[in-house]
């Protein structure tokens, strides 16, 4: 459970001490990725909990979905539409949601953990 | 067990990299620091302060570009330009320039008849009939000569060294030579076109056995400059008190 932000903590160190710097036209294809990727990672460990997470599912949503993200934020600029605001309702709603499940499945059983505890 | 290990192993790596991206993000939007808390008269302030600074600097460049005209007006009206001009008109004159202008050249070249198989053509333009041709053009206006690219200026001497003609020391080497003949304008030039042809220089040459080939006048010609130094033995300079008064 702890590993993903154990994994979090390492890339944040990782990007913070190589001092790379994206040109600011591109910052917004990287928060919409980020935005993508952090989807893909909540419906990871929603997954996880519900015992119905698949490695592959899980790895190809990643890549695919921050490739469709950064394609749709490109489509808009040249189109001249905000496409990117549909990538960013979509991962918002599914990350809300994703969370949200998160937290009644970890509810739901620290509930029944602690039913337990009184039982017996 | 090891199905679960994998699992771990890509969750690790996936959240690495939204870490790393994260990180990335935040790096390059990072804000500015110092926030501009200035108030409007603080404002107003600097701004007069730049427009200050921009009249000043205004007012500069004008004192400046006065000055810089002041100076170019001054070198118009100097002793120096005027010596410098007079010196490149006395340059002129004295042949030590290229020259372009209209003009037309002459041929001097041995006759057919001449030429004969077996023999060598070994003519030379006897010094006496270059300078007579050299006297005619100079009756008829011309104003710069050369002679096989030697330019002939007044102190240019034609004569007979060891049976070659040489002018100024240059050997007049074989025949056909070119004489160039430069005029001040196209109209003297047609006019010493016709005075030529109608000289005898032509039957002077042909009783020397060679041919004066005269081109018709053109309004691009190139005569060089005189390329040995002007040596002056015996002129000197006059002091004020000195000389006749005529």
């Amino acid at each position: 459970m702890w590993l993903p932000l154990l994994g979090l903590i390492i890339g944040v160190l990782l990007g913070l001490l190589t001092d790379i710097r994206i040109p600011e036209e591109y910052s917004n294809y990287l928060s919409i990725a980020v935005l993508a990727a952090l989807d893909t990672l909540f419906g990871g460990i929603r997954a996880h909990l519900q015992n119905i997470y698949d490695e592959k599912v899980f790895v190809s949503g990643f890549f695919f979905n921050i490739l469709l993200a950064a394609s749709l934020a490109f489509l808009g600029v040249h189109l001249g539409v905000d496409l990117y605001l549909a990538a960013v309702f979509a991962f918002g709603v599914r990350l809300f949601q994703n969370i949200a499940v998160i937290r009644r499945i970890l509810l739901t059983k620290w509930s029944t953990n602690k039913e337990k505890i009184e039982k017996n | 067990m090891d199905k679960q290990k994998k699992n771990n192993l890509s969750f690790i790596v996936i959240s690495a990299v939204i870490g790393f991206m994260i990180a990335i993000q935040f790096q390059s939007v990072k804000e500015p620091v110092e926030r501009d808390t200035r108030d409007l008269w603080q404002l107003r302030e600097a701004l007069l302060q730049e427009k200050e600074l921009q009249s000043e600097l205004v007012s500069e460049i004008r004192s400046i570009e006065e000055k810089l005209l002041a100076y170019d007006s001054k070198q118009k009206q100097s002793k120096e330009q005027a010596l410098r001009d007079t010196i490149k008109e006395l340059k002129i004159e004295a042949g030590l320039t290229q020259v372009k202008g209209p003009g037309l050249s002459l041929r001097i070249e041995p006759i057919m008849e001449e030429i004969q198989i077996g023999e060598p053509i070994s003519k030379d333009v006897s010094p006496e009939l270059l300078k007579r041709l050299l006297n005619e053009l100079n009756m008829y206006d011309a104003a710069y000569v050369s002679v096989d690219g030697q330019r002939v200026i007044n102190t240019t001497v034609i004569r007979d060294i060891n049976n070659e003609t040489k002018i100024d020391g240059h050997a007049i080497s074989s025949l056909p030579i070119e004489v160039k003949v430069g005029v001040d304008n196209l109209v003297t030039a047609e006019k010493l076109y016709n005075r030529i042809k109608a000289s005898k220089a032509t039957e002077e040459f042909f009783t020397e056995n060679l041919k004066l080939i005269i081109s018709e006048p053109t309004s691009e010609l190139t005569i060089p400059a005189y390329d040995n130094p002007i040596r002056i033995r015996y002129l000197e300079s006059l002091k004020a008190n000195e000389g006749g008064n005529t």
